[in-house]
């Protein structure tokens, strides 16, 4: 026999209990937020271990490259591990002119994105602590009043996950959530920091044109970061523009004078605008004593290379704009 | 490592420096990559040779793991330096997403185990028509 008083203690701990896993039992999607499901989001059917190229071929096809998963798994599939990495999931849009953006790690960041039109690459986990099933799948819906997201999976076309479900899945899985992006393009709630690392790990891959567009964009977005202005520079630079490289290598030495990398640049474009003695007086202005050893070597570089020149070539100095920096 | 293995990497590190300085400077003479600036906010100092090192290590293991020679290039030339530093060191853990149809197999047999054991009593016969 249980005493009633024991009776009444356990009752109570278990209403405490409950009541516990009550509390986080409310909606997880805003319930007046409208449903929205991004119907023409292409699907492929993944094979075997392939969820990863499958999952990318969805995410940009829902961008507008046209490209397969056989295709992608010549990038993304490692056979070794029997899947794909993050790192090279978050790569491979590069190499069809789109750039890759890690979204926060929240389900209003996903809506946020999904309102914009712009599918969700996840990664889940499914499995146990001890042994992680990791698996890509791509958001393309949410429906608030329903508590459900709405995905592209496996070899599930339309797959129904309630948002309690899908949150598991995907904090075991780190809450790794990527958006695809054209060149220009922002995402919504854009972070600073992260969106410039990934337009200039796009730089390395992209064409002159698409680089200029995606730091044109962050220069109008963060008028104030020089990093933003320093990178449409480099494009333009790249282009051949080199009076439209100038200008922005200047309007980053502008907000921030100690740019070491923008004053380099700066150099060198006026290097090859033909305005050596103005190059010479930017390149004068670094103190390489302080420089981390690789900007030192390409400050050292650009100097060598500008001594090497005989004196100006008779381009006007207006031309060469030094009166203002 | 065997001495063989230890050649085979040397001359691929070897390859790889070369080849990525003759790409470096013929690309654009002087001009620091934007990619440059924000890796180095991040870390002060990285040696481009260590990156060179990295390159090379990735380009190895990647063929370890069975991607053809082909491939190898051009998957690398897409990372950013931060990139091929995480890929350098994560390549063997970091979670790698693929397969649901074992985890399908995983549920089955969970399922299977319940079942036999009495807890659960899904799989019922069809009765006999």
């Amino acid at each position: 026999m249980i005493a009633p008083r024991q009776a009444a203690s356990v009752l109570l701990a278990a209403c405490v209990l409950l009541l516990g896993g009550c509390a986080t039992r409310g909606p997880l999607l805003e319930p007046s937020s409208r449903a929205v499901e991004l119907d023409a989001t292409p699907f492929f059917p993944q094979a075997r271990y392939e969820c990863g190229p499958a999952a990318l071929a969805t995410m940009l096809g829902a961008s507008r490259v046209a490209v397969t998963p056989e295709e992608l798994e010549k990038r993304v599939y490692l056979p070794g591990r029997r899947g794909s990495l993050q790192i090279e999931m978050q790569a491979a849009p590069r190499a069809y002119a789109r750039l890759s953006y890690r979204i926060a790690p929240e389900l209003a960041a996903i809506v946020a994105e999904l309102d914009a039109g712009r599918p969700v690459l996840v990664l889940h986990n499914y499995g146990l602590p001890f042994w992680p099933r990791w698996h890509y799948a791509v958001v393309v819906g949410h429906d608030g009043n329903k508590d459900r997201l709405i995905l592209r999976s496996g070899k599930t076309r339309r797959q129904v996950l309630s948002a309690r479900n899908f949150m598991r899945a995907w904090d075991n899985g780190g809450r790794w959530a990527l958006v695809v992006l054209q060149p220009g393009e922002l995402p919504t709630a854009p972070d600073n920091r992260r969106y410039l690392e990934s337009a200039a790990a796009f730089e390395g891959v992209a064409s002159a044109q698409d680089a200029w567009r995606s730091f044109d964009a962050a220069a109008r977005q963060w008028p104030e970061d020089p990093v933003a202005w320093i990178g449409r520079g480099t494009a333009s630079y790249r282009s051949g523009a080199l009076p439209r490289a100038i200008e922005d290598y200047r309007a980053a030495l502008r907000l921030d004078a100690t740019q070491v990398a923008a004053r380099n640049n700066l150099a060198v474009a006026l290097l090859e605008a033909g305005c050596v003695a103005e190059a010479r007086r930017q390149i004068e202005q670094i103190d390489t004593t302080t420089l981390a050893e690789r900007m030192r070597t390409e400050v050292l570089d650009t100097r060598r290379q500008i001594e090497s020149r005989p004196a100006d070539a008779g381009t006007p100095a207006a031309a060469c704009g030094g009166a203002t920096q | 490592m065997t001495p063989s293995k230890w050649r085979t990497t040397l001359v691929t590190v070897l390859t790889a420096a070369v080849f990525n300085f003759g790409v470096m400077s013929a690309a654009q003479a002087g001009i620091v990559s934007t990619g440059a600036i924000v890796s180095a906010e991040r870390d002060a100092d990285l040696a481009s040779i260590r990156g060179q090192l990295q390159r090379a290590d990735v380009q190895a293991q990647m063929q370890e793991m069975g991607v053809d020679a082909a491939s190898v290039d051009a998957r690398l030339a897409t990372l950013s330096d931060s990139e091929l530093r995480d890929m350098a060191e994560q390549m063997k853990n970091a979670p790698a997403g693929g397969d649901v149809l074992v985890l399908l197999g995983a549920v089955f047999l969970v399922l299977l185990v319940l079942e036999l054991v009495g807890v659960i009593d899904v799989f019922k016969k069809v009765p006999a028509r």
